[in-house]
């Protein structure tokens, strides 16, 4: 995953501030635990936001301490205890870490690549033997994709449709056998399709400089006279129609969940943050000034 | 039964307004329409059926036999009808010849039960409005929303006087406008503070106001 998924920030409280940094710290530490502390670089929101999610939907209240970490020496910080749902969006931010690498490493041969995936062979490995079928059912989709890229597919919905799937196993998986797991694989489903694509357009520029696929320029057929500004005009609006429709579909599959516990801080994600997050990519065409909490 | 407080989201004790007024809200938000096109509607239906059933459970209590009754029955009539519209109007109008198979490929489409259906609409002979119809509702159910507003759209254009086609169309684009203005509730969503330009003008018009009545309020205009 990418690191999208965020709270919009200036509407959070600190408070709220305070116990999702919690949850993005803790995460954090159980990557440390399970791939060595150089493992942490990999940390994202996303699976920030998945373990404040999982979490949430259990009545044990949040519980944390002040503590100091490696990362930030200086001030001790608010880090909630580990739980199940905190271990398994580490174990969930490392297998897909280690698949970007690879992925990175496939398309664009960057020497990171291999360099990375040696950092977290380890962890990968006990993930894998963790979950088996889990990292099976997401090895399956990565194929489709791979070859769908290869084949240079020429429908954003056909191209984005593995990727959701990814996202809708994670989600389901961490709740199989209740009834949440449905709706939860909904979420999934459609902040996997509005990751992917989100990602596509704000990587139009760097994908027509290296000539690697991208779903949006394939199903619209840029071409070279037509210059990159006028192209991403042109399509802005057809996919930010598919944005807005993923997050309107999670957000009513949000509804329907009984959260238990830190319910603003998920609305202000799932209401604004990910508004927020869209409307950047789309208008300003990269995410600036990205900064880690 | 849970605490009928909790299913509403209002404090213990709250004025029959405040229980009215959340009421209201979690209708709006649970209600089937907007579930209609979602692979979780059953789910949304059991959330309302909880909803009703929470406040009802409060308006007895209320000792405001009335009322409650007024705003169940409202709510009932409300519910009947569009279930009247979703048995007759919804299927009826435009296809006499194949609207049986067209119910079919709804039901199928509602049961999840995705490849089939798409094999039916697969083996439609003639690409024409009705299919573009189905077939945008099934790739609505499928997620693929690009193509499901292609073709709901050409369904449309190809037959613009039918309610049905253009109520699907006109669904996903109030669904995508409303995420868009943030309306489901949260905080009171995005344009709830007066702006400059609203500030102004009733300023303005309490200056007009003023001044038709003889006064001033402010002097320089």
């Amino acid at each position: 995953m990418f690191g999208y998924i965020t709270p919009d920030k200036p509407d959070l409280r600190i408070c709220e501030f305070e116990v999702f940094r919690g949850y993005y710290c803790s995460v954090c530490k159980s990557i440390g635990k399970q791939a060595g502390h150089r493992g942490r670089i990999i940390l994202t929101y996303d699976c920030a936001f998945l373990a404040l999610l999982l979490d949430s939907l259990s009545q044990t209240p949040t519980a944390g301490e002040k503590k100091r970490c490696m990362i930030h020496p200086i001030n001790k910080r608010y880090i909630v205890d580990s739980n199940s749902a905190i271990e398994y969006s580490s174990d969930i931010n490392i297998l897909l870490a280690y698949y970007n690498l690879k992925d990175k490493w496939q398309d664009e041969k960057k020497i990171f690549g291999p360099a990375g995936m040696l950092v977290l062979r380890r962890g990968y490995k006990r993930v894998k033997k963790r979950y088996p079928d889990l990292v099976k059912n997401i090895e399956e989709q990565l194929n489709t994709l791979f070859e769908l890229e290869q084949q240079n597919c020429e429908s954003i919905d056909e191209a984005s449709e593995p990727f959701a799937n990814i996202l809708k196993i994670i989600f389901k998986f961490a709740m199989n056998y209740d009834s949440a797991g449905e709706t939860l694989g909904w979420i999934g489903y459609n902040l996997g399709k509005w990751i992917y694509l989100l990602d596509a357009y704000d990587d139009i520029e760097d994908n027509i400089k290296s000539g690697s696929y991208n779903p949006i320029t394939a199903q619209y057929k840029y071409n070279e006279k037509e210059g990159l500004q006028s192209f991403r005009k042109r399509t802005r609006e057809k996919v930010e129609f598919v944005l807005i429709y993923c997050l309107s579909e999670a957000e009513k599959a949000f509804s329907l969940l009984d959260i238990q516990k830190n319910k603003s801080i998920l609305e202000n994600i799932i209401y604004r943050g990910l508004l927020t997050r869209t409307r950047a990519v789309l208008q300003i065409g990269a995410s600036s000034n990205e900064k880690s909490v | 039964m849970k605490n009928p407080y909790e299913v509403l989201g209002i404090k213990e004790g709250a004025s029959i307004d405040e229980i009215k007024k959340a009421y209201r809200e979690l209708v709006k938000k649970y209600h089937p329409d907007r579930y209609m096109d979602n692979p979780l509607s059953g789910l949304a239906e059991e959330k309302l059926r909880e909803i009703n059933e929470a406040y009802d459970y409060l308006m007895k209590n209320a000792n405001n036999n009335n009322q409650r009754n007024q705003q169940y029955q409202r709510q009932q009539q409300y519910q009947r009808q569009q279930q009247q519209q979703r048995n007759t109007g919804y299927y009826g109008s435009g296809f006499a010849n194949d609207s049986q198979f067209v119910n079919q490929v709804k039901m199928m489409i509602q049961n999840g039960n995705l490849a089939q259906a798409q094999r039916m609409v697969d083996s439609m002979p003639n690409r024409d409005a009705t299919w573009n119809y189905l077939q945008g509702l099934l790739f609505l159910r499928r997620g693929w929303y690009d193509r499901a507003n292609a073709h709901l759209q050409r369904a449309v254009q190809m037959e613009p006087s039918n309610i049905e086609y253009r109520d699907a169309l006109s669904r996903i684009n109030n669904q995508y406008t409303g995420y868009r203005q943030n309306q489901h509730y949260y905080r009171g969503g995005y344009n709830t503070s007066p702006d400059m330009c609203n500030l102004c003008t009733t300023l303005w018009c309490a200056d007009t106001m003023c001044e038709c009545c003889g006064g001033d309020l402010i002097a320089c205009c």
